[in-house]
């Protein structure tokens, strides 16, 4: 474990009677990353932020802050405050006296509670609500106002449960970069968990993918997006097309994949397979490129047909099929678009260099 | 916007109204001209008289009556509440769905007896000679005269009053957003004192009424102070009572009634408007 190891994850199963919410997790928490934790419904995302808070105890394993096992430690002596995707203010005390809660509990005293309170009130711009009741507040107050509570007492670690889900969508923009804009000012660790690709890829350093109770894959937004470890990931982001078939020698040396769409050239850096495995290359959306005519034979080359396209702000995504009925997706730019003046029905070639696709694993 | 009362509708809600005005609006009205009536050589005359009033008011037993009952039913309601809190609390928040299911069944089943019925079973424990005298016998303790005591009064409020206290505790205590608790206790605040910083305040409104029906159930209770305090001190339903029998003071026993009826609704406005307190929406 690493100096700057804050949070790790050793060995963590949680079972409910006989579902199991998650399977082994491994993983470490760094000190003052934005870490994002992704994923659908089900997969055991909230259930390890839970964990961490000290809602639910680990079945088996062990999870561990600066070092030290928190298993057995009940919530209310942990400083791992906590966002919820409710809010869960307190609608009975003022807006104030909700910031000051915690402090409260801690036992500041009252002046000292005041100063602090409104320090932060302030700082997310709300004091001026301060003696109002939370039913009196706007969604995106109430929000500022889950924050200051949360944050009052200045803790290590904040884990924030999809915060953002009530907001509409320009307000959860917003709110995502006063999330950003916080966590990089107070250098405290925020863990994250969402379902929603946008606003973990805009603010995380790092994102956890999961899937059925198991880690997908970590890394930066980047990574993941460019070179999704598995199927699961690369499906989830969908923003990769993906061909599954057998590996085989190349002719003009490194390896081919045989899929239904044709034989398709693996990179030449990537790992060699045993010839006659099957293995699923992606390739990006935003690196698929279009051609009406044959592309030089270097490049990977699909022949398809256009079926719809979509247009979304700068770019179009375009919906094109396989002579086998495979669906493909590219993303292009209107001018570029306008240049190849495509139909519907039209057949063309859709290809790419091979250095541009990927193997994922497939699990 | 209000829209105007249909045909249709008025049909539908015309028994209530004339039941309403009937069994309530018109008897309520007859005790308050009833209350001006005069009684000379115990026969009672209609007329415009406000001497019922004076005489009770001007009565030191009036508010000796009026100022214990008030005190009663008000320790009644604080102790009722205090000691059925931690039985609504255990039912919400502690027993599996399958399990709270019984416990309310079990609560409503005391309702299945006679309140009167109830109330003597409890002089059978109480007496000079009852069950816990000879108890306490056993290990050399007592006898303690328990009957016509007002512990043995409280002990019959408690009675009426327990499992419906419980009842409306509990459906207002699993209302609570368990989040809340749950957000408590991460930002430390432990068990016990999530239920005084959270738990009650969540419920308060459910509490307070809960505690409302207990004061009102036992301000106007007969039985308990008869039959289990032995008619000492005098509460007002005893006293209304001893002054219908006294020379046919319907009028004075009125008076008590009307009294009564203007404290409850005083009281239970007030317990309302508490309840409610900074609940705008």
């Amino acid at each position: 474990m690493s100096r700057d190891t804050l949070v790790s994850f050793e060995g963590v199963v949680k079972r409910f009677g006989g579902f199991v919410a998650v399977q082994k997790l491994d993983f470490e928490i760094k000190k003052g990353e934005f870490l994002a934790i992704m994923g659908s419904s089900g997969c055991g995302k909230t259930t390890t932020l839970r964990m961490l808070a000290g809602l639910e105890a680990p079945t088996e394993g062990v999870i561990r802050l600066s070092g030290k096992p928190i298993n057995n430690l009940p919530t209310w002596s942990r400083d791992t405050p906590m966002v919820w995707q409710s809010l869960a203010l307190f609608p009975f005390l003022n807006v104030r006296e909700n910031v000051e809660f915690a402090l409260k509990m801690r036992g500041v005293g009252k002046a000292e509670r005041r100063k602090r309170a409104e320090h932060w009130l302030d700082r997310m711009q709300i004091s001026e609500f301060s003696e109002r009741n939370i039913s009196q507040l706007s969604g995106g107050q109430r929000q500022r106002v889950a924050l200051a509570r949360s944050l009052v007492v200045e803790p290590e670690i904040l884990l924030l449960d999809e915060p953002l889900s009530a907001l509409d969508a320009a307000l959860k923009v917003r709110m995502q970069s006063v999330l950003k804009n916080l966590q990089r000012e107070t250098g405290i660790t925020f863990v994250y968990v969402t379902h929603s690709q946008s606003e973990a890829f805009s603010m995380a350093d790092r994102v956890v993918i999961m899937s059925r109770g198991v880690i997908e894959q970590i890394g930066t937004p980047q990574e993941i997006y460019r070179t999704p470890r598995t199927r699961f990931v690369a499906d989830f982001l969908g923003s990769s097309n993906l061909f599954s078939g057998k590996v085989s020698a190349s002719a003009a040396g490194g390896q081919d994949l045989d899929t239904p769409a044709g034989k398709l050239r693996l990179a030449k850096d990537a790992v060699a397979l045993p010839a006659g495995s099957t293995a699923t290359v992606t390739v990006l959306d935003t690196k698929t490129h279009l051609s009406t005519s044959r592309p030089e034979p270097s490049a990977n080359a699909v022949p398809v047909r256009v079926i719809g396209e979509e247009f979304v702000g700068a770019t179009a995504t375009l919906y094109l099929e396989t002579r086998q009925g495979q669906e493909i997706r590219v993303q292009k730019g209107h001018d570029e678009l306008a240049d190849l003046s495509l139909e519907i029905g039209q057949e063309l070639f859709a290809w790419w260099k091979p250095e541009d696709s990927h193997i994922v694993a497939e699990a | 916007m209000r829209r105007p009362i249909s045909l249709y509708g008025l049909t539908f809600s015309l028994p209530l109204l004339v039941w309403q005005v009937l069994f309530f609006v018109f008897p309520l009205l007859f005790l308050v001209a009833l209350s001006f009536w005069t009684v000379k050589n115990f026969v009672m005359s209609p007329d415009f008289d406000t001497v019922n009033w004076t005489t009770m008011y001007g009565r030191a037993v009036f508010w000796q009556a009026y100022g214990t009952t008030l005190a009663m039913a008000a320790v009644a309601a604080i102790l009722t509440s205090v000691l059925a809190f931690p039985a609504a609390y255990a039912i919400a928040f502690k027993l599996s769905d399958t399990a709270r299911r019984w416990a309310v069944f079990l609560m409503v089943i005391p309702f299945f007896t006679s309140y009167l019925v109830r109330v003597y079973s409890w002089q059978i424990f109480l007496s000079d000679n009852g069950i816990i005298n000879v108890i306490l016998g056993w290990i050399g303790l007592g006898p303690y005269q328990m009957l016509n005591t007002v512990g043995a009064t409280m002990v019959g409020y408690l009675t009426l009053a327990f499992p419906l206290v419980v009842l409306l505790q509990l459906f207002s205590l699993v209302f609570i957003d368990r989040t809340l608790i749950e957000a408590a206790h991460n930002l430390r605040c432990g068990r016990l004192r999530t239920v005084f910083a959270v738990v009650i305040p969540s419920a308060r409104t459910g509490l307070v009424i809960a505690g409302l029906f207990c004061f009102i159930l036992s301000f106007g209770d007969f039985v308990s102070p008869v039959y289990l305090g032995g008619g000492e001190p005098t509460t007002l339903s005893i006293l209304i009572t001893d002054t219908t029998k006294s020379g046919q003071q319907w009028p004075r026993a009125a008076v008590i009634a009307l009294t009564m009826i203007g404290t409850l609704m005083i009281v239970a406005f007030a317990a309302v408007k508490f309840a409610y307190k900074g609940k705008t929406k």
